[in-house]
């Protein structure tokens, strides 16, 4: 037990502020909504459109250029401001071409403006439209050159509009980037904000789960019976009657402590504080009190590191440590009574 | 009143009762996401003959012209590769059609025989199909968003490896394997939605991060008393 305790004050020193920072990181990531991160809470409805009515003016596939059939994973008709249109997929991104004479269609500036302005439904206007390359920071899981159509809402949205297909690629805004830095946090990747099986991480946490199964062990020896006195099990019952002295004052006290308590513990909600650091933890070896000569507990482990053998002859011992078990009179630091009267 | 290292020890002490566990569950599963490849949760090293390239045949058996008179409200209309042979694909309301580029003849819903060819083909593995069988409804939860049909083939491998295929355009809809499914395992502990394992914002999970937080700023205020307190008793040893 002393030693699962030192192990985990350690890990804790080590990894505290970490593990502190995965749970306010995946608190706020919780309490964000997802459909503001990802920006679909303003984003209108899209509708697919039949393409057939352009039967009569189509080109076949093979009619395509064909070197934009090299290397395609897929090629599909589809409709780009009511003209039909190919789209091509390849293993890193897409190519439109017009599907009545096979050239390239790209979207320039004043179209990804306008699928932009189409797309979102916030409160704001376009304040500024500037070309890019993915990836980057924002457009990270795409590829190739991009529009960025920025808003004035106060959300700050950005409407990543792909400059090959003006598909819209990203909605980006004020809750996205706030989520995004915090996923950076949980995940410890502060570069590509992307890869969860960093080094770093997986070394943070194999020591923390120790913090965790420590901590987890602990947790049997920290608890007695009568931490649950409120669920009235069954089973031992009682109070007993501790008379204490005070050598400050000559004042005397008696108060009744319920059996099976622990005594540092019990002392303290009778306002009497005895005198300690580490709160009860069996750490300081400040809570010392002096057992009457017939009632001398045994010391454990902790109060033998802690107690000067001489001491702990005559009768001292940790209140942290000790049980109440039988009507007893302990010996208090001198003023510890009056200082709580 | 109680001293405030008295009052954080017992609070510490409480909340670990409370959440302690699930800390432990975050820890562990936490730790398993972020050890485990994810390429290798995906099912990268299980497939070869990815992405299928898409050969353009110059005399197909049936042209998209064709294809939009036969089927003038399609919504959809593509070519596709299926274990390298090229095939016309039609979606016309909710009914979605295969047809096979050089004769034009359909050939969807695919049979058992030609899904298990092609997972077969994008298998990368040595184990043999253990299982076929049609997904029509109540589909796994490994597959819960879906559109069905699909055909699942299992095959007879260290990873108990599932490739689903659509049976309507002969596509490797998704794989899955024995450390994807534990992978889904550990998100469903981590994020605390037990019934769907996809809603991160429940407030089953957010209660339980409000308690861990002070579990974890209490325990971080005990270093101090601890800490403090090991110092002292060490000078006072040695005094």
């Amino acid at each position: 037990m002393r030693l699962l305790k030192k192990l985990h004050k350690w890990v804790g020193l080590l990894t505290g502020i970490q593990v502190t920072l995965w749970l306010v990181s995946g608190l706020v990531i919780s309490l964000l909504d997802p459909a503001k991160v990802s920006g679909r809470h303003w984003a209108s409805a899209t509708v697919t459109k039949p393409q057939a009515q352009h039967a009569p003016e189509l080109i076949e596939p093979a009619e395509l250029p064909a070197a934009y059939l090299e290397e395609a994973t897929a090629l599909d008709l589809g409709s780009r401001q009511g003209r039909p249109v190919y789209r091509i997929s390849y293993a890193n991104g897409e190519v439109l071409l017009d599907a009545t004479d096979g050239s390239v269609i790209t979207t320039g500036e004043a179209g990804a403006t306008e699928l932009a302005r189409r797309d979102f439904t916030g409160d704001g206007a376009i304040v500024s439209v500037k070309r890019g390359m993915a990836p980057d920071l924002e457009t990270r899981n795409h590829h190739g050159a991009y529009w960025r159509v920025n808003f004035s809402d106060k959300a700050s949205t950005a409407i990543y509009i792909s400059a090959a297909t003006g598909d819209i690629l990203e909605r980006r805004n004020a809750f996205w980037r706030v989520r995004d830095f915090f996923w950076m946090l949980h995940i410890m990747d502060y570069s590509g904000r992307e890869n969860f099986n960093n080094a770093l991480i997986i070394g943070v946490a194999l020591i923390t789960l120790w913090l965790g199964i420590s901590g987890f062990l602990l947790l049997f020896g920290s608890f007695t019976r009568h931490d649950f006195f409120f669920l009235k099990l069954p089973g031992k019952t009682g109070h007993a009657v501790i008379t204490l002295h005070d050598p400050a004052s000559a004042a005397q006290r008696t108060v009744r402590l319920r059996k099976g308590s622990n005594l540092f513990l019990s002392l303290a909600t009778h306002d009497i504080g005895l005198p300690s650091i580490c709160g009860g933890g069996g750490e300081c070896g400040k809570c010392r009190v002096k057992f009457e000569s017939t009632g001398v507990p045994e010391a454990n482990k902790i109060e033998t590191g802690l107690i000067p053998g001489r001491l702990r002859e005559q009768g001292y011992r940790l209140a942290c440590q000790q049980t109440v078990v039988n009507d007893v009179a302990l010996h208090l630091p001198g003023g510890t009574l009056a200082n709580n009267q | 009143m109680l001293k405030p290292a008295v009052i954080t020890r017992n609070l510490h002490k409480w909340l670990g009762l409370l959440v302690g566990f699930q800390v432990l569950l975050w820890l562990a599963s936490g730790l398993y996401m972020v050890v485990l490849d994810i390429d290798f949760i995906h099912g990268d090293p299980l497939v070869k003959n990815m992405p299928p390239l898409v050969t353009v045949l110059k005399k197909p058996g049936v042209t998209m012209a064709d294809l939009a008179e036969r089927y003038p409200n399609a919504s959809r209309m593509g070519l596709r590769s299926v274990m390298g042979k090229t095939f016309y694909t039609v979606t016309d309301a909710g009914n979605r059609y295969l047809f096979a580029a050089d004769t034009g003849s359909l050939v969807s819903p695919l049979n058992e025989n030609t899904a298990r060819d092609i997972a077969e083909y994008h298998y990368a593995g040595d184990a043999r199909v253990s299982r076929i069988s049609l997904i029509t409804s109540n589909p796994p939860m490994e597959i819960q968003t879906r559109a069905l049909p699909l055909w699942r083939i299992d095959f007879d491998d260290r990873y108990a490896t599932s490739f689903y295929i659509d049976p309507h355009d002969g596509a490797l809809v998704t794989r899955r394997h024995r450390y994807w499914r534990i992978f889904d395992f550990m998100w469903m502990l981590h994020i605390m939605d037990y019934e769907n394992r996809q809603d991160a914002h429940n407030p089953l999970l957010i209660t339980a991060q409000i308690s861990g937080l002070l579990f974890a700023i209490s325990g971080m205020w005990l270093l101090i008393y601890s800490f403090s307190s090991s110092r002292r008793a060490k000078t006072r040893d040695t005094r």
